[in-house]
This record gives C-alpha cells, sequence and structure tokens, in this order.
C-alpha cells in the first residue's frame, strides 16, 4: 500500500485509489511475467471494484540509454495495454462477499471473464488473470516515518508496528506468457492507471515505482520553490512516458529537496547534488515505471538493481522489477539516507500479516474482518 | 419542468459524467469504515468519522453521527496539538447544531495552524447555519485557491439553495457538475438533494421531485432523499406512492422524521389507527433525541408537533430553543407557526 491516499482527489474514489504495483518473472515458469496493481488499501469485505473505472496495465520496451552518473532509460513508442473493467454487482456469495464479474481486454482484442475472488480467475491464450480482495502484501511503520520527517532524525524502533498489519486491498494479476504478448523486450517498463471510464477514458492516478508520491513527493516543507503545492494530483494526471515539460520542474524541485532532506537526516552527505543542483537519484526515480527484465529468472530482492548496475556500469543480473514480499521500506531508507553501501536501515517491520506465495494468485488470501478475527 | 440530468446532459461543453453505480458507492463507503475500524493514527481516525457522518447523511443513520461525536471528542484527547483533530471535532459539533463548541473548535485549529483553508471553510458552514449570511459568503467567496473548483462552487450552491436564490443556486449547480473531477456519485446526490429542497421550499413540487429523483438515480439508497420525495409524492396527490417510499425508510431508520411523515400521510387518509402506530413511534424517538441532543433535533421535533404530533405547546417550546441556537428566517418562521397554532388551539377551547 505504498501509494496509498497519494492525493486528495484520489480520497474520494476509494477502488480508484492505486496504492501498488509489482512486476516479476513468474516462480513457477520463466516465460510468465506477472504484473499486480493493488487498489483500495485497508478495504472491508464489502469492498468491490469501480463500474466506472478502467483498470490498465500499460507496458513499453525500454532500453538503456545511458550509464554512470547520468544513468537514464528511454521507453519506446510502441505500447501495449491491458485493461480491466467491472460490472455492477449481482449478488452475494457464500463467503458473504459481493458477486462481481469482471473482464480483461487484451491488446489484440480478446476479452478474458472472470469472476472476482475466485482463484482460479480467467485464462486465455497465453493469459491468466485474477482479481478479488487479498491480503495487504506491503509493510511499513507509518507513525515512525512520520516521526523521521518530523523530527529529522531516525525514529524506528527495533520492534516496529506494521501500519497495515492483517488487513486487505483489492488486487488485480496479470500472467502473461511475455514472449508472445509483448513487442520487443525483454527489458520492459510497466505503469498501471485507473481511468474514469467514458468515450474519453481520464486519468484518475497512476503508478510507477513504489513511494515516489508519497515518500519521495509529498512533503512540501523542504521544497523553496512550491512550498504551497499539492503537486501529487498534477503528477498523477501526467502520462508516465510523456511527462509535460511544463511541469517538470516543480516535480524535480520537488523531489530534489526531499531527497537532500533524507540524505542529511544522517548527518553525512551520502549524494552530492551535481553542478546543475540535481540529487544524483533525482532524474532516474521520475523515471517513474517499474523496469524489468522478462528474460531472468524470479528474484528475491530485485527492484532497482538494474538501475544501480547501470549507476555502477555495469551489466544487471536480476529482473528487476518488484516482487511482493520485498521489505522495501528498509530498502529506500537505506538508499535514501545512507547511500549505495550504507550501513542498512531497519524500520523495523520486516514483513506483513502473510508473505505472498509463489504460486498463482500469489497474494495471501484476505484477512477476517476485524470482529471476526477477535 | 426543470430536468437536472437533462440540463447537464445538453451543455455541449461537457460531456456526461462517468460515476461509480451508487451500490457500489456505498458498498466501498462501508468498505472504507469497517476497514478504518480500530486504526491508530490520527489521519486515519480523522477519515473513519468524516466516512461516519458521510454514511449517516447518506444512509440516514443518527447513530453514525453519535459515533462519530465520540471518536472526535476521544481524537482530540489523543491529538491535543493537531489542528486537524479540532477541525474534524468541530465538523460533528456542527451537525449536532452545538454551534457555539463548533466555531470554539475551528478558533483553535486556526492558531495551531493559521494557514490551513479546512478550519475556514468549514466555519463559514456553521455561519451559514446561524443565519450569518454575509460572513459566511465572504469566506466561500475568498476561499484560497478555490476558485472555480467542485467544492467552492458546491458550498454556493447550497449557500444559495437555502437562500432559496433559485436561479443562482440552479447556475452555480451547473457549474458544480462541470467542475466535478471525481467518479463517486456521494457528493453529486448532495447537490441533487439540496436543490430538491430548496425547491420544495418553494412549492414548485415538480421541481423539487426531478431532482430528488436524480438524487436517488444517483444513489438509490439515499434515506434522506427518498424520504423528501415521499412527502413531495403526498403533495401531489399520490399517497400510495409516498407511504410505499416512506414505509421501509420509518421501520429501517433510527431517525423519526419518516415515521412523522408516515404518520402525518395515513392520518390525512383516514388511515388513523396506522397513523397512530407511527406517531406513537416518532414521539418517542423525538423525545429521546431532543433529550440527548436539544439543539441538533429541537427544529425537526417542533415541527413534527406542530403537525402529526399534534401537540402545539411543546412545539412552541421547541422552536423556542431553535430560534435561541441560531436565529435563521426558517427558525423564526417556526416560532411564528408555532405561536399561530397555539393561538388557534386556544381559541377552539374558548369555542368549546
Amino acid at each position: 500500500m505504498s501509494d496509498h491516499f497519494s492525493g486528495p482527489r484520489a480520497l474520494a474514489d476509494p477502488a480508484a485509489d492505486i496504492s501498488d504495483l509489482y512486476a516479476f518473472p513468474s516462480p513457477e515458469d520463466p516465460r510468465h511475467l506477472v504484473l499486480v496493481m493493488d487498489v483500495f488499501g485497508k478495504s472491508g469485505p464489502s469492498a468491490v471494484f469501480s463500474d466506472a473505472v478502467i483498470y490498465r496495465f500499460r507496458i513499453r520496451p525500454v532500453d538503456i540509454a545511458a550509464t554512470g552518473p547520468e544513468a537514464a532509460f528511454v521507453a519506446g513508442k510502441s505500447e501495449i495495454a491491458f485493461d480491466f473493467t467491472f460490472d455492477v454487482p449481482n449478488g452475494t456469495s457464500v463467503t458473504g462477499r459481493p458477486v462481481q464479474h469482471g473482464r480483461c481486454l487484451t491488446p489484440d482484442g480478446r476479452i478474458i471473464s472472470f469472476v472476482i475472488d475466485d482463484e482460479n480467475g480467467g485464462a486465455g491464450e497465453g493469459v491468466r488473470v485474477f482479481a478479488g480482495q487479498r491480503s495487504e502484501p506491503f509493510f511499513l511503520d507509518v507513525r515512525m516515518i512520520e516521526k523521521t520527517v518530523t523530527t529529522g532524525k531516525l525514529s524506528f524502533k527495533p520492534k516496529g508496528s506494521d501500519t497495515l498489519f492483517g488487513t486487505n486491498i483489492l488486487t488485480i494479476v496479470l500472467k502473461l506468457e511475455w514472449a508472445k504478448a509483448l513487442e520487443g523486450g525483454p527489458l520492459f517498463a510497466v505503469v498501471c492507471e485507473t481511468l474514469a471510464a467514458g468515450k474519453r477514458p481520464v486519468r484518475i492516478e497512476r503508478l510507477g515505482r513504489p513511494e515516489i508520491k508519497n515518500v519521495s513527493l509529498s512533503w512540501k516543507m523542504f521544497d523553496q520553490v512550491n512550498k504551497d503545492l499539492e503537486i501529487r494530483d498534477l503528477y498523477n494526471s501526467e502520462d508516465a512516458f510523456d511527462v509535460k515539460r511544463d511541469y517538470f520542474d516543480a516535480y524535480r524541485e520537488r523531489m530534489n529537496a526531499n531527497l537532500g532532506f533524507y540524505d542529511g537526516i544522517d548527518g553525512k552527505i551520502d549524494w552530492p547534488f551535481d553542478q546543475h543542483g540535481n540529487h544524483p537519484l533525482t532524474k532516474i526515480l521520475l523515471a517513474d515505471f517499474l523496469v524489468i527484465d522478462a528474460s531472468k529468472p524470479f528474484a528475491e530482492t530485485s527492484y532497482f538493481e538494474i538501475e544501480r548496475s547501470m549507476f555502477a556500469g555495469r551489466p544487471h543480473v536480476t529482473p528487476g522489477g518488484r516482487w511482493l514480499n520485498e521489505d522495501f521500506m528498509d530498502f529506500i531508507f537505506t538508499l535514501y539516507i545512507a547511500g549505495w553501501n550504507g550501513p542498512p536501515i531497519n524500520d523495523g517491520v520486516d514483513g506483513p500479516i502473510a508473505f505472498s506465495s509463489k504460486s498463482f494468485p500469489y497474494l495471501a488470501p484476505r484477512n477476517p474482518p476485524k470482529d471476526a478475527a477477535a | 419542468m426543470t430536468n437536472p440530468c437533462e440540463n447537464f446532459a445538453s451543455d455541449s461543453r461537457v460531456e456526461p459524467l462517468t460515476l461509480t453505480d451508487g451500490s457500489i458507492a456505498v458498498l466501498n463507503l462501508q468498505a472504507q469504515i469497517d476497514g478504518l475500524e480500530g486504526c491508530d493514527t490520527p489521519a486515519e481516525a480523522a477519515s473513519l468519522i468524516d466516512l461516519l457522518m458521510l454514511r449517516g447523511l447518506i444512509l440516514g443513520r443518527i447513530s453514525d453521527y453519535e459515533r462519530a461525536a465520540q471518536l472526535a471528542d476521544r481524537l482530540v484527547d489523543v491529538a491535543v496539538d493537531d489542528a486537524a483533530a479540532y477541525v474534524t471535532r468541530g465538523r460533528t459539533r456542527a451537525v449536532f447544531h452545538r454551534f457555539a463548541e463548533a466555531l470554539d473548535d475551528f478558533d483553535h485549529a486556526e492558531r495551531l495552524s493559521p494557514d490551513d483553508d479546512a478550519a475556514k471553510q468549514e466555519r463559514a458552514t456553521v455561519l451559514q447555519a446561524l443565519g450569518r449570511y454575509d460572513e459566511a459568503l465572504s469566506t466561500y467567496e475568498n476561499a484560497p485557491g478555490r476558485a472555480g473548483r467542485f467544492q467552492n462552487a458546491a458550498a454556493l450552491t447550497g449557500f444559495w439553495a437555502e437562500q432559496g436564490e433559485t436561479v443562482t443556486a440552479e447556475r452555480l449547480y451547473l457549474q458544480s457538475l462541470g467542475n466535478y473531477r471525481g467518479i463517486s456519485p456521494l457528493p453529486l446526490a448532495l447537490l441533487d438533494f439540496q436543490l430538491g429542497v430548496m425547491w420544495m421550499r418553494k412549492e414548485r413540487l415538480d421541481q423539487a421531485r426531478s431532482y430528488f429523483e436524480a438524487a436517488i438515480r444517483r444513489v438509490p439508497a439515499y434515506t434522506a432523499a427518498q424520504g423528501h420525495l415521499g412527502e413531495v409524492e403526498a403533495a401531489l396527490g399520490e399517497p400510495e406512492a409516498a407511504i410505499a417510499r416512506l414505509n421501509p425508510l420509518a421501520i429501517s431508520s433510527d431517525d423519526p422524521d419518516y415515521a412523522a411523515q408516515l404518520a402525518r400521510i395515513l392520518g390525512e387518509m383516514g388511515r388513523n389507527e396506522e397513523s397512530l402506530t407511527w406517531r406513537r413511534r416518532a414521539a418517542d424517538r423525538y423525545d429521546a433525541l431532543v433529550t440527548a441532543h436539544p439543539a441538533a433535533f429541537a427544529d425537526h421535533a417542533a415541527e413534527f408537533w406542530l403537525g402529526a404530533g399534534d401537540d402545539p405547546q411543546e412545539a412552541l417550546r421547541l422552536a423556542e430553543l431553535n430560534l435561541q441556537i441560531r436565529k435563521t428566517p426558517r427558525a423564526n418562521e417556526l416560532v411564528a407557526q408555532a405561536r399561530e397554532a397555539n393561538d388557534m388551539r386556544a381559541a377552539s377551547v374558548r369555542r368549546q
């Protein structure tokens, strides 16, 4: 739920509020790529997908354009998309959950139908899909993050409190045989979006990398240029592969300011700004898509390994992307505060209530409602 | 006859809105509330309180308002330096017409966070409820950074609708629809409802019906819209339709307004026994609510005792209490009606 509540507008439409995107080679079969979009964090048992929203995965081939300090990707122009839409629920299942039918529109125009919460999901040629309520795979201690930012001092406890412990999300899982379903590769850039359906769908939210909008962009107080600007709704409305030049400077300034703040928390500078006044990570993070190498086998911890290898000028060895069980908050705080080789920072939360499995649909079954659990 | 949806659709500058089905919106409102139960951060507690109040508004559940108020008191206890906590509590106090205490909370929030717009906006809502219209309007019109946005246009729609300025209210209503960028049907159904109430007070029942029906199309479970539509149907000479609409509301809701309306309509139809049953039910509930929240229910209870309750003295007592709390034209009118009813009752007794 790294992107939950990532802008005021999303608050009004919980079923359109994207919390996380994951992309990983199938642990069961390296010919398959798996994409996961989570929405509606902390959702209760009656949660369903909106019938007015298109839930979309966008995938483009991507190349490494530069390595070393100027490391950069260039995304290709060709793109394929998988769109998920849902009906108004019809009745209640034996589990007490609403019965909702959905469909996935594949890039070649096929429709794969399914019923939410059905673990078998739906299947078409080279494609398998699941949608429904599952256990929240993300874990973090929000209070200690806020305290760290407020005080400017690392505030994590040896044993933290998982803010998301025992909560559920709505998830969409897409498993596809990448060599057949995608164009180009094996390096791909992936984003997910929610769009208001209609003649001309309007983007509500988009997500690529984790914790860009919340941990990296949300704090206003360090930004000397746009101190009053709630930047996230604007950022959400952008095309991830074609960010408007007019606003890019505002995102860059905010990112520079916040990354600079994090770097200073341990009292030493691990990320000296370049001659243009930019943090070394700003450009690559604002290329806000998950990059995955579909030719590499599954790995437990692989997020940002491709980017790190690019900075180091060496070939990457993992698929990159993002696996469901990665301890992302430890990774990002270590990276932002201590640099590539600094001492690891632990936020005191090392896992969710239930880890995801390595078989479809991967995310653990939903947790019982709190009153039932009690 | 005004059809709000046709008006909007005929505006060639904008496309029809794409909105989540009303049944999904209510399921997901419930899911948000369930998901936040037992939350441990002040921000989440404030969200839970707001959602409970929204559910109270849509489903006509006074128990949701009561729970929100309890949670807000607790929130302020644990987040004494948090401006948002005071804004949230002020909002719950305003719902129960504890306007002076609500304004104290907004003052406190502004002292803690002078640049925060939330307290200013909420203060305007209370000033409007108190009949301090010039001050409220000034705040709405000068809301920083909100010009042209849905929230501000919607607030102004409600303001002018309450004043009975129908042309301005309808213009702002259309502007609000044009500015809306969300997909939840709930904010728009609330707007439809406000316009419906405006036309109802003007006794333009066809227009009122049209807006209440629009609200119900967006959110079928919108209890207050269903209840008011029932009233309109009765006034338009369709009492059977009104009874069919009000009966389930009167059974399920903890708001006695629906039982009161049902008692009145059944009484007017001469179905006195049934009317008496609903009258007793409404009277008991109003007594309990006036005891628990005198400021909040004085006006509605006064209307009940003036009508189906048939107790003009109690109506006058409550109408005068309501006027002490807020000196709005409607509060004055209610006192006048209660006095007139008492005079008529006294004259009737003298004749006997």
